[in-house]
């Protein structure tokens, strides 16, 4: 990448930032909506495993699509 | 000790009821409006005189948009620039939030999850309105990732629904938990200062300079990730992979 940004350019703390924050949140909001619905539905457990295995996807899917970026900006 | 977090507390200042919402102002409401202000005045004060040497603060003025105007050339590209306005705006509004909220005594709004979920949101509604707006309903192919094969697709279309979904919510809490958690750090230290006395206080008091040093950068770098990542999906919307 061409740094022509001077002084405060900060890609690097940037990315690190996002993709730490990216799975964390994805896993969590996958598994709480999954745990809400089997409350209200009384499926105990089976929602929420989807939930957890969906929001894991999710998260990766969109560090991918990080990457896939700054590939391309490159 | 007081508890750690009992500055992020609000208090009504002045109760105010309207069709059975509770509208009061609170300290949060009260630094928005500081907020407000000061950003106006720092842009009205730097671009004042417009000198053709800009001065000092005309110079800082000058600097910090060009540098957000060649994030946005650098993330979009050129049709990006009309929403260089909102952009700036977006940045030195949560900047601004960030930096009061590090003044002793004053009250750090985007430790709000509310506040910083509102931006998010109309951050994502926004760029889902662009996506339609230059695409029509052809848009909805964000969800259909290209190369993958039909007997995936209904997965890979669920799971794309779920990260899209999942997006504006991981920007919420990014800038929410950091700022929340640096001062929750922060009064935990001073909390230790003022218990450990005169023998011992000065160990804690020590560690606090250089957290509210590193406070003062995740401040500016939440700000700017906020923006980078906003135009990261106004991005995507307009060029649509």
């Amino acid at each position: 990448m061409t740094n022509e940004r001077g002084p405060f350019s900060a890609p690097g703390l940037g990315v690190a930032m996002r993709i730490g924050m990216e799975l964390v949140v994805a896993t969590t909001v996958g598994g709480g909506v999954g745990l809400v619905g089997d409350r209200y539905l009384g499926t105990q457990p089976w929602l929420m495993l989807v939930g957890i295995v969906l929001g894991v996807a999710a998260g990766f899917r969109n560090i991918q699509r990080y990457i896939q970026q700054m590939q391309d900006r490159d | 000790m007081e508890s750690p977090v009992h500055h992020f507390e609000l208090h009504r200042l002045i109760p105010i009821e309207l069709f059975g919402f509770d509208l009061s102002i609170n300290q949060a409401v009260l630094m928005m409006w500081l907020v407000v202000v000061a950003v106006a005045l720092f842009f009205i004060l730097g671009s004042r005189q417009r000198l053709l040497v800009p001065s000092k603060f005309q110079g800082i003025v000058e600097y910090a948009v060009i540098f957000l105007r060649q994030t946005v050339l650098d993330t979009i590209g050129q049709r990006g620039l009309v929403f260089l306005p909102f952009l700036t705006t977006l940045f030195f509004f949560i900047l601004f939030c960030n930096l009061f909220g590090l003044v002793p005594g004053s009250y750090t709004v985007t430790s709000q999850v509310m506040v910083t979920g509102v931006f998010a949101l109309l951050v994502y509604l926004l760029s889902f309105a662009v996506g339609f707006w230059y695409h029509g309903i052809g848009f909805l192919k964000v969800f259909a990732p290209p190369g993958v094969p039909a007997l995936l697709m209904p997965a890979m279309v669920l799971i794309e629904v779920f990260s899209q979904t999942v997006r504006p919510i991981t920007l919420a809490v990014r800038l929410f938990a950091n700022m929340t958690a640096g001062h929750m750090v922060m009064s935990v230290f001073f909390g230790l200062m003022i218990m450990g006395g005169i023998w011992i206080g000065w160990l804690p008091f020590a560690v606090t300079v250089p957290l509210y040093l590193l406070e003062l950068l995740v401040a500016f770098i939440q700000a700017y990730v906020f923006v980078v990542l906003t135009c990261v999906y106004l991005s995507e919307a307009i060029h649509l992979h």
